[in-house]
């Protein structure tokens, strides 16, 4: 074992996904499968843990910052936060035996940053969480994102999508480095507002956004130090749910979220979102 | 400190190597001898660190007047006769007194072995035939069919002691003992001069106490529970804060190690 990982594993056994009987084990094998697919998008961005030591019936807590015991070939990205008022030693995942070292310390949701950290300023992803309240369908999710994309297309962006893992969907732009966050957040802002005119469910305003049956065009993502969960974590629910790339063309009435979780994602051959970060663009509109 | 963690808990085991070699030597026969550690000091002992990262800590050795630290080869041994006031030797001068050992135990006299006062004894040491069954076969077979022990003396690392040899489980033994001037005369003491002779009924009830709790001695009635608690507080730890390594389960380890083989092959394309 030594050769093929640095990491040390602990608690193997421990029974992460009680509902399923999932073992600490199998969601570490699941991190090492999908590492592939997962490591390049990860890569030079700040990761904040989800972790649930006591498995998902239990609560979780947040780790923004490289917790004690770190290992010395785990790298960090230190940096000043205004709001902890202190610097904050994030990780950074470059390599498998990181992803395996957070696996193992049951950080089963991994979230990161919209911005690197050679550019941590600058984000090179504009987020649209389209994020719905109950009562919902996620048919009406999907056409929601679906008319996104459309205006997208009509604009000539080229934008991916994913599921959350939950309810609802994440729409992707990636962009030069070239805008702050303010400018993101404000073009994300404006479709949001251009779709809320046209639809009778979207909201594109915060102090909307828990009104029941609606779904908000989420904006307020786009914030320096922000994170989303990375494309491929898995999500703390039942049904052991992956957050997972789709090719456009899945968004079919009746697809569910749940159907993409730990035990159908490796099945899957294509990686919708590869080449995404190749594929970075200009917010202008000639 | 070595490890016997799994030895049983009644005696420990030996250890590799003879101390000390040399000879019994009764008037004018000789037994050839090794001598090995008998008794283990099993109190743990703890390395001083830097509360703050953890780093072993070492000792100087630095000058009272200037704060400075001087090396070994600058140092002196001093007598303090008076407060701060010492003769001063050099090092031939103590060598020139030491006692050097002539590899031999002298026996010189045969005594009982239960006439000698336990508060005396010191440490004791088994020894071992050096190439010489038969002599010590002999030596300690006559030793035990008396009931006897040997008094002599040994000289072990520059210093002198008075021994008893006898014979114990099979085995000559010899524990050194304290000169008398080692031991405090309890006479010396005030609060035992005043002793006053108890009165008859006193006596019989308390003999009466006494015989009723006589009993056989056996030492593996008693443990050192601080030292149970000590290991106890150590395995622990070992389990959360020192390694938090735990030994996995095979066959999901193996499970890992596949997954992982495939990963490194797929990413290393």
């Amino acid at each position: 074992m030594d050769e093929l990982t640095k990491v040390s594993f602990t608690n193997l056994d421990k029974v992460l996904y009680p509902g399923l009987g999932l073992k600490k084990s199998r969601v570490i094998k699941y991190y090492i499968e999908i590492a592939p697919r997962m490591l390049g998008f990860l890569k030079n961005r700040v990761i904040i843990m989800n972790r649930y030591p006591d498995g998902i019936g239990k609560e979780g807590f947040y780790e923004k910052d490289a917790p004690m015991g770190i290992p010395a070939w785990v790298e960090t990205f230190n940096r000043y936060s205004k709001t902890a008022q202190r610097d904050i030693n994030h990780i950074v995942c470059n390599n498998l035996d990181t992803l395996i070292w957070m696996a193992n310390l049951a950080a089963i949701e991994i979230n990161t940053t919209l911005s690197t950290i050679d550019n941590y300023d600058t984000p090179d992803l504009v987020f649209f969480d389209i994020d719905p309240q109950p009562p919902y369908s996620f048919d009406d999710v999907m056409d929601i994102a679906f008319s996104l994309k459309e205006k997208l297309d009509e604009l000539n962006f080229r934008s991916y999508v994913k599921t959350s893992g939950k309810k609802g969907l994440h729409v992707v732009l990636p962009v030069i480095n070239k805008y702050n966050f303010r400018q993101t957040r404000e073009f994300v802002h404006q479709f949001g507002k251009f779709m809320a005119r046209g639809s009778d469910i979207v909201v594109s305003e915060f102090r909307n956004s828990r009104d029941p049956g609606t779904i908000f065009i989420d904006y307020l993502q786009n914030i320096k130090g922000k994170t989303m969960t990375a494309p491929y974590s898995l999500r703390a629910n039942p049904e052991a749910t992956v957050s997972t790339p789709l090719e456009w063309k899945e968004l079919k009435k009746g697809l569910r979220p749940e159907e993409f979780n730990i035990f159908t994602i490796l099945e899957r051959k294509n990686d919708p979102w590869e080449g995404l970060l190749e594929n970075k663009q200009t917010l202008e509109v000639e | 400190m070595e490890n016997d963690q799994d030895q049983d808990t009644t005696t420990s085991k030996p250890s590799g190597r003879p101390i000390w070699s040399g000879s019994i030597t009764i008037g004018l026969v000789n037994v050839p001898i090794k001598v090995y550690t008998m008794i283990r000091d099993k109190a743990f002992s703890f390395r001083l660190l830097h509360d703050e990262d953890g780093q072993p800590l070492k000792y100087e050795r630095v000058c009272t007047k200037d704060n400075k630290v001087v090396d070994w080869k600058n140092t002196a041994k001093g007598y303090e006769i008076r407060k701060n006031e010492f003769i001063v030797f050099k090092k031939d001068e103590l060598n020139a007194i030491r006692p050097e050992s002539d590899q031999r135990i002298r026996l010189d006299k045969f005594i009982s072995l239960l006439s000698i006062d336990p508060v005396y004894f010191e440490k004791s040491y088994i020894l071992v035939p050096d190439n010489s069954i038969d002599a010590y076969s002999l030596l300690m077979t006559v030793i035990r069919q008396e009931g006897k022990a040997g008094m002599g003396k040994i000289t072990m690392r520059t210093k002198e002691y008075p021994v008893v040899v006898y014979e114990y489980k099979g085995a000559l033994i010899l524990t050194t003992l304290r000169y008398t001037d080692e031991v405090v005369n309890p006479g010396d003491l005030e609060d035992l001069s005043k002793l006053k002779k108890p009165s008859q009924k006193e006596m019989e009830l308390a003999t009466r106490i006494i015989q009723g709790l006589s009993g056989e001695f056996d030492i593996t009635e008693y443990r050192d529970s601080y030292r149970e608690k000590m290991e106890q507080l150590i395995e622990t730890k070992m389990k959360g804060e020192v390694i938090v390594a735990q030994v996995p389960k095979k066959e999901e380890v193996k499970e890992l190690m596949v997954a992982l083989q495939e990963t490194i092959k797929k990413l290393g394309k």
